[in-house]
């Protein structure tokens, strides 16, 4: 077990190591001045005092509630419209594309307005957030729905399954690796979202953060010390994602 | 083909094949990190010298949207000024935080940035100077119609007021002017609009009050014929309104050049003051659009032209720099509990440059 973790953690420990070591060198050959690029240890450093003076640590429990809920909202909506895509040509041929217009709408452009009509507090972001996660889940849950054995299906017809019995049996069992793909793509946008929804407006997250950093403080280091944490929140929740999907999954996934 | 210069003393022949390609590897990979790497600061660059050189680029970083309220610019440059003075000028438009970065980096000569941004960069270490003074009286204002019966600044006491964001020199002109009335922000209502919608906002009556700039806001209001009140905070602080900055590489490599750009503004400037339609047809001839409305967009000018003068600036000269105001200023931004300011606040020789004025 121990070797099998070893293993799987060494490649990623090799990687951010030589990231580090060639930031590091980019800084020294290049001659970069701290506002241009800060070195490593100068981004460490600041990482850990924001951290420990409680500068970033409000900003993180604003965007991770906004994170989840607009995750968890547009997830659920996802999944549901996904099905009925699935299952009707009639839904499909009907909202396919409204859906598509949607998504190709930059959500940049859409995010101020948002703020506009429903105020630059929670609700905006978790829209915004839901909007961004919508899109790629109820694709994934539509394909994945379609792509589940055909044959199962008349099994379960000769068997008087019911509707019910099918989908909680044969559908979603069968879809459940395409929509936890949709799922973790999801989950990485879902940060994406947040950070946007934060920059149309808001006193707190740590997309306000970093317009603070850049536009106020000028404060370089607290600015990649911020984007740090907002590349850790992402990677935890998809390596949260992959543990439920492992579990539930398994080998499939 | 000599050896490897990054293992000194041994030959390619003495590397295995593993550890040399490593070696290249780790040469190839640096070289190309800092070829697409951001450009160092204090790049040397060519200067041209003497009446028979080529003009010298100059690279002027302007705020975000082209406006009428760079025509003295836009007059400088179609008249000729800046040729004259052995410079080829181009114009960037760039929001203040990267304008303030890039003139440090060196990329952008010369900008006019918020006299306010540059105490925290210079904080920050970002070697940029405020080098001469373009709005003599601070432009950030709260403002309200007539009708609120807000007429001071202690009239603001428990109103609505809605600001883009609680950073940047609106909301430190804001607790300036509080603190001028013995008030703090969380003495007020305070609504945040941060795509700049607190003007549609207070026409609409969703607020009392807003923040904005003296030559825009406020003078859109009285063109729709409304009153308004315009509370202005350079009696309470004289905090050091928009300016031209540069960067101290520049300020050593390029002073002929920024000596020469300072004054073919200041050129223009006065120019403009006594006939501001002339700078109206430069700011129109350089941005079309501008054209559509020129009533705003004359009330708009005149209404900069007067912040462009102050009893400082009477007294000692067009962009004089009121060494003063600037200490104040440090000391009030010190004084914040959401300071922006990092470590030991600058002194203002470490802010401002004044041997690029005319003398």
């Amino acid at each position: 077990m121990t070797r099998r973790v070893l293993r799987d953690l060494l490649p990623v420990v090799a990687v951010a190591t030589g990231f580090v070591v060639a930031w590091k060198l980019l800084v020294v050959i290049g001659g970069y001045p701290t506002f241009i690029l800060p070195p490593p240890e100068v981004v460490a450093s600041r990482l850990v005092a924001a951290w420990r003076d409680g500068t970033i640590e409000p900003h993180v429990a604003t965007t991770l509630t906004e994170i989840l809920l607009g995750f968890l909202i547009g997830s659920g909506l996802a999944l549901v419209t996904g099905y009925a895509l699935a299952r009707s040509r009639l839904a499909e041929r009907l909202l396919s594309p409204y859906l598509v217009a949607a998504q190709a709408t930059p959500i940049l452009a859409l995010a101020p307005l948002i703020a506009l009509w429903f105020g630059t507090g929670l609700a905006s972001k978790v829209i915004i957030c839901s909007l961004i996660v919508f899109f790629p889940i109820a694709v994934a849950t539509m394909v994945g729905v379609r792509s589940v054995d055909r044959q199962l299906l008349e099994v379960g017809r000769v068997y008087r399954a019911t509707p019910l019995q099918v989908l909680t049996r044969l559908e979603i069992p069968g879809a459940l690796p395409l929509i936890f793909g949709g799922i973790r793509v999801g989950a990485t946008l879902a940060v994406i979202g947040a950070i946007i929804g934060e920059w149309a407006g808001g006193e707190s997250g740590l997309g306000v953060l970093i317009n603070l950093a850049r536009g106020s403080l000028f404060d370089t280091p607290l600015l990649f010390a911020t984007l740090l944490t907002i590349a850790a929140l992402g990677v935890a929740l998809y390596w949260l994602i992959l543990l439920v999907e492992h579990q539930l999954v398994g080998e499939r996934g | 083909m000599g050896e490897i210069a990054v293992m000194p003393g041994r030959t390619r022949a003495a590397l295995g094949p593993m550890r040399l390609r490593l070696a290249l590897g780790a040469f190839v990979v640096v070289q190309l990190l800092v070829a697409c790497g951001p450009a160092a600061s204090g790049s040397p660059r060519l200067v041209a010298s003497g009446s028979a050189a080529p003009p010298t680029p100059l690279t002027v970083g302007l705020g975000y949207i082209p406006s009428v309220q760079f025509a003295q610019f836009y007059l400088a440059q179609q008249a000729g000024y800046y040729r004259d003075g052995g410079l080829q000028v181009t114009f960037q438009n760039k929001i203040d935080p990267d304008l303030v970065t890039l003139v440090g980096q060196g990329t952008i000569d010369v900008g006019i940035s918020d006299g306010t941004s540059v105490i925290p960069a210079v904080s920050q270490g970002i070697p940029v100077r405020y080098v001469a003074t373009i709005y003599a009286q601070f432009p950030n204002v709260v403002y309200a119609k007539q009708a609120s019966g807000i007429k001071t600044a202690g009239d603001l006491r428990g109103r609505k007021l809605g600001t883009p964001g609680k950073y940047g020199s609106s909301w430190i002109m804001l607790q300036a002017l509080l603190s001028s009335a013995g008030l703090r922000p969380s003495d007020l209502d305070i609504e945040l609009y941060p795509d700049f919608g607190q003007g549609a906002a207070l026409a609409q009556g969703a607020v009392d009050a807003a923040t904005g700039f003296i030559n825009n806001e406020p003078v859109q209001l009285e063109l729709s014929g409304t009153r308004s009140t315009v509370l202005r905070v350079d009696q309470a602080v004289p905090l050091p309104g928009n300016g031209l900055i540069a960067g101290t590489s520049a300020i050593s490599s390029k002073a002929t050049q920024l000596r020469a750009f300072i004054a073919a503004t200041l050129r223009a400037m006065q120019e403009i003051e006594a006939d501001p339609r002339k700078g109206l047809d430069a700011a129109i001839a350089a941005v079309p659009t501008l054209g559509q409305d020129r009533r705003t967009q004359l009330a708009i000018l005149k209404a900069t032209i007067g912040t462009w003068s102050s009893d400082y600036t009477a007294a000692h000269g067009a962009g004089a720099v009121d060494q003063a105001a600037w200490a104040k200023t440090v000391t009030f931004m010190a004084s914040l509990s959401d300071s922006p300011i990092s470590g030991t606040p600058p002194g203002v020789p470490q802010l401002i440059d004044t041997s690029l004025l005319p003398s």
